[in-house]
């Protein structure tokens, strides 16, 4: 199909992600993720790192996004920061003594 | 004797306010030292006193000087009339205060109150019958919105309800799982239908067309967002809030089932509201009774 040949299935509208492809999709992108761990880049939207990127873990990115939708590809990376700093903060509040609050009671009253 | 009266009405308002010029205190002390007033036996006209030493209602011979023995008198009268009103002010005052944390700890021990969530909506099924929020009586029910091309959270989530619903069938609760698509644009019914099956049987797919599925969406009060310039084809992500709403035979709201519950406690918390659920005639029969006013 000359549809298929333009665009990746998984940015086909008519068809919802498979439990499957969304598996290859996750895999894909912890390979890729973790190739960024080995050059220490976090955000990999930021330009300055495309030479390392290209460098070091082109093939690992190029399976990722065309494992992923197009969508997802830019969410996960921004994922990737956001869940970057809250990990740091976390780690850095509980060097502080700091206690976690339990808010979850708080979506009632 | 009716200027004596009056003076002593003002000394009350005196005594109560705390504002009792200097002159009543040695006009007290005077009569503690058992001395009896003089009445003034100049000519008033000549040895006026300032206007506003005499009493309202008095006149320029009796001043408030003149009132006698009836200052004892009233003292404690003002003294008993402040400690009964104002004991009786705390006592009511102390209980008003009970009687509204008892109702609201009812409120919240019922866990809904009036319906801000929820309310009529007209979608369609995966099968593409009409589902409408008269589908939800009768049975206990649990809607979650996303959109089939969720990234990672949707199918976690929906996942994580599986785990739940066969948890709780197995301790006797059935649930109607419902998915409502936020994404009406590509979600159509054979989409939601396709999507689904890779979850739960038991799960109710909506949709429906833009103005059905945000009129849903602003019922259940969720945030969403379609991108709003779109070109065919072109793959895009939807924001919507991630909740699960659990509703009651009644398909009034019960609470809402935010990410921090996982496969075991939120199980524990949905077999909690269905135990805890009162029905409503039952709510009916009990808001007669006397202590009705804890459940208003």
């Amino acid at each position: 199909m000359g549809w298929f040949s333009k665009t990746k299935p998984m940015d086909d509208p008519s068809k919802p992600p498979s439990r499957s492809s969304r598996k290859q999709c996750w895999e894909s992108r912890d390979t890729f993720f973790r190739c960024l761990d080995g050059i220490n880049v976090v955000n990999a939207l930021d330009a300055k790192h495309a030479d390392a990127i290209k460098a070091s873990c082109s093939a690992q990115e190029r399976a990722f996004e065309q494992d992923c939708a197009t969508s997802w590809i830019k969410y996960f990376k921004e994922k990737r920061v956001v869940d970057y700093k809250r990990e740091k903060f976390l780690k850095e509040m509980e060097e502080k003594n700091a206690q976690q609050v339990d808010l979850s009671g708080i979506v009632r009253r | 004797m009716l200027a004596r009266a009056r003076v002593s009405k003002l000394l009350i308002s005196q005594n109560l306010l705390r504002i009792a010029p200097i002159r009543t205190l040695t006009t007290s002390s005077r009569i503690l030292n058992g001395q009896t007033e003089q009445q003034p036996k100049a000519n008033p006209d000549t040895k006026r006193k300032p206007l506003s030493r005499i009493a309202i209602g008095g006149t320029k011979t009796h001043s408030q000087r003149t009132s006698g023995e009836s200052i004892e008198f009233t003292t404690w009268k003002a003294a008993a009339l402040f400690v009964t009103v104002g004991g009786a002010l705390y006592y009511f005052f102390a209980k008003e205060k009970r009687r509204i944390e008892i109702e609201k700890e009812a409120e919240a021990n019922r866990g809904y109150g009036k319906p801000l969530v929820g309310g009529p909506f007209k979608l369609i099924d995966q099968d593409g019958k009409e589902f409408t929020e008269k589908n939800l009586l009768g049975k206990f029910s649990i809607i979650y919105f996303g959109f089939t091309h969720c990234p990672d959270i949707c199918p976690d989530e929906l996942d994580k309800l599986s785990i739940w619903i066969d948890d709780l069938k197995k301790r006797g609760i059935t649930l109607q799982p419902i998915f409502i698509t936020c994404d009406p644009a590509r979600d159509s019914p054979e989409v939601v239908k396709e999507y689904l099956s890779e979850f739960h049987p038991d799960f109710i797919g909506l949709t429906g067309d833009y103005n059905a599925v945000k009129s849903a969406c602003k019922q259940y009060r969720v945030y969403f967002s379609t991108p709003p310039s779109l070109k065919p084809g072109q793959d895009y992500l939807v924001d919507h809030s991630i909740f699960f709403y659990l509703m009651d035979p009644e398909g009034q709201f019960i609470d809402a089932l935010g990410r921090q519950y996982d496969e075991k406690t939120g199980a524990d918390k949905i077999e909690e509201h269905v135990k805890a659920y009162v029905p409503k005639e039952q709510r009916e029969k009990r808001a007669q009774k006397w202590y009705s006013f804890l459940f208003n």
